[in-house]
C-alpha cells in the first residue's frame, strides 16, 4: 500500500473540513482518531475518492483519486459506519453478489467467490439469511464479505465497532487483525487500535498527531480531557 | 435492506419475473381501456384472489396495502366531489386492481430478479442509446427497497414522538421523514460508488 497526501485538503464553502496536509500511508495497520467532525471521516472518503480534494492532490499506488477515480475505487474497499446503508440487496448472498453482476461476472464465477468469501470468514451459514434480521456483529461480517469479494488491496472501516456488544466486537476486532488487505481504521474504539503500527490524531481539520499507537492514543486522551 | 418479498414457495414465486412484470404491463393497459364496472370489478376479485396466494398472512397483507388504498380512497371521494360518480367508481376500481397485482408481483419476487428483470428489458433502450440498462435496474429496485425501510423510520418517528408525549401530526412527522430519508438515500449512493456498482 502506497498512499500520498500531498498538500490535500478539503474545503465546503467557507468551512474547512480538512487543512492541507501531505503525509505517506504505507503501514499495514493503520488507526485514524479524533473528537466528532474533527475531519476524520473526510480524510477516509479522500483516500477511495469519495470526496475530491479541493486543493492538492491524492494518490494510491501511483493512481490519483480524481483522474482514476474508478480505478482507486477497485482498490480501495469502505465499509461505512451504518453497514445496514451499504449492504443494497435484502438476502445476503445476492448482495454479495451484486458488486460482481455490475463488473460483469458470469454466474459460475459469481456463485464460486461468493462461497469463497462466506468460506474465507466462515459465514456461510448467513448466505441465506436477511440482512434485516442480522445482529450488529453479522451485519459487519456481510458487509465486509460484500466490499472485499471484489478483491480490493486496501480497507477502510468506519466505526467498525460502532453500537456493537463485546461478544460481536470482539469477532470483529479478531476479523480486522487476520484480514491479509492493508487496512485504515476510523474508531473511537481505543483499544481496537492498540495494536495498529501507525494512528493519525484529528482534531478541528488539522492532523495534530501522527505515531506509534500508545503515543497517538495518549495525546488523544490529552486533547479529549 | 428489508425486503417486501415474501420467502416461500408458491407456484407465483416459481414463475419467471418477466413473466410477472409483463402480465402486470398487460394488466396496466388493459384496465385503463375498460369502463365497465363489472370487469374492473372482477379484475379485482381475480387481484385479490391472486394477492392472498403469495404466501402473505391475510393481517399483513392488507396492512401493505393500506396506505396506497387510503390514498385511492380519499383521491375516488375528491373525484366523485367534483365528478360523475362513475367515473370515480370506475377510477378507484381501475387504481385497487392494479395496486393488487403490483403488490403481487412485489411479494413474489426477489429484489436481486427483480433488478436483474429490469436490466435486461431496459437493454433495448441501451442500444438506442438512450440510458443506461443498469442503472434503471438499481433505481427501480432502490424504489422498492427504500418502501419498509421509510415506513420503519415513520414508525420511529411516532414512537419518538410518544415517547416525548408529543401529538403525531403531519407537519412534525413528515421533516425529520424527508431528512432521514435523504440522509440514508445520500448514504446509500456512496455505498453503491464505493462498491464500484454504477460504474461499470
Amino acid at each position: 500500500m502506497d498512499i500520498r497526501f500531498d498538500n490535500a485538503g478539503v474545503d465546503y464553502g467557507p468551512r474547512t473540513a480538512l487543512f492541507p496536509l501531505s503525509l505517506a500511508l504505507q503501514e499495514r495497520r493503520i488507526g485514524v482518531i479524533g473528537l466528532n467532525g474533527s475531519g476524520k471521516t473526510t480524510f477516509a472518503r479522500l483516500i477511495n475518492g469519495l470526496v475530491k480534494p479541493t486543493m492538492g492532490r491524492v494518490t494510491v499506488d501511483g493512481l490519483d483519486t480524481v483522474a482514476e477515480a474508478a480505478k482507486v475505487l477497485g482498490k480501495v474497499g469502505y465499509i461505512f459506519q451504518s453497514p445496514q446503508n451499504q449492504i443494497i440487496l435484502p438476502i445476503v448472498r445476492d448482495d454479495i453478489a451484486f458488486g460482481l453482476k455490475a463488473r460483469g461476472y458470469d454466474k459460475a464465477r459469481i456463485e464460486t467467490a461468493v462461497d469463497s468469501i462466506l468460506d474465507r470468514f466462515g459465514v456461510g451459514h448467513l448466505g441465506s439469511r436477511r440482512a434485516h434480521e442480522l445482529s450488529g456483529g453479522e451485519l459487519q461480517m456481510a458487509a465486509l464479505c460484500s466490499v472485499l469479494v471484489t478483491g480490493p488491496d486496501i480497507l477502510i472501516l468506519d466505526e467498525p465497532t460502532n453500537q456493537l456488544d463485546l461478544k460481536n466486537r470482539a469477532l470483529v476486532q479478531r476479523t480486522i487483525m487476520g484480514l491479509p488487505e492493508s487496512v485504515i481504521v476510523i474508531s473511537h474504539d481505543l483499544p481496537l487500535l492498540d495494536d495498529f503500527e501507525r494512528v493519525l490524531v484529528f482534531d478541528q481539520g488539522r492532523l495534530l498527531a501522527d505515531a506509534p499507537a500508545a503515543e497517538a492514543i495518549a495525546r488523544y486522551r490529552e486533547l479529549a480531557a | 435492506m428489508q425486503t417486501l418479498h415474501v420467502d416461500v414457495d408458491t407456484w407465483l414465486h416459481r414463475l419467471s419475473p418477466r413473466v410477472k412484470l409483463l402480465v402486470l404491463t398487460a394488466c396496466g393497459v388493459l384496465l385503463f381501456l375498460t369502463q365497465s364496472i363489472v370487469l374492473l370489478a372482477c379484475a379485482n376479485i381475480v387481484g385479490a384472489a391472486v394477492y392472498l396466494r403469495s404466501g402473505l398472512p391475510i393481517a399483513e397483507a392488507l396492512k401493505r396495502l393500506r396506505p396506497i388504498l387510503i390514498s385511492i380512497a380519499v383521491f375516488s371521494i375528491f373525484a366523485a366531489l367534483v365528478g360523475p360518480l362513475n367515473a370515480a367508481i370506475v377510477t378507484a376500481l381501475r387504481l385497487v386492481a392494479l395496486a393488487l397485482f403490483a403488490a403481487t408481483v412485489t411479494a413474489t419476487t426477489s429484489m436481486a430478479a427483480f433488478i436483474d428483470e429490469i436490466t435486461v428489458l431496459a437493454m433495448p433502450l441501451e442500444k438506442l442509446g438512450l440510458l443506461k440498462a443498469a442503472d434503471i435496474g438499481l433505481a427501480i429496485g432502490l424504489v422498492v427497497r427504500f418502501v419498509p425501510e421509510i415506513l420503519d423510520r415513520y414508525r420511529a418517528i411516532r414512537e419518538a414522538h410518544q415517547a416525548r408525549g408529543i401529538k403525531i401530526r403531519l407537519a412534525t412527522t413528515l421533516a425529520p421523514l424527508i431528512i432521514l430519508t435523504l440522509r440514508d438515500a445520500d448514504n446509500i449512493a456512496a455505498a453503491i460508488d464505493a462498491r464500484g456498482i454504477r460504474r461499470q
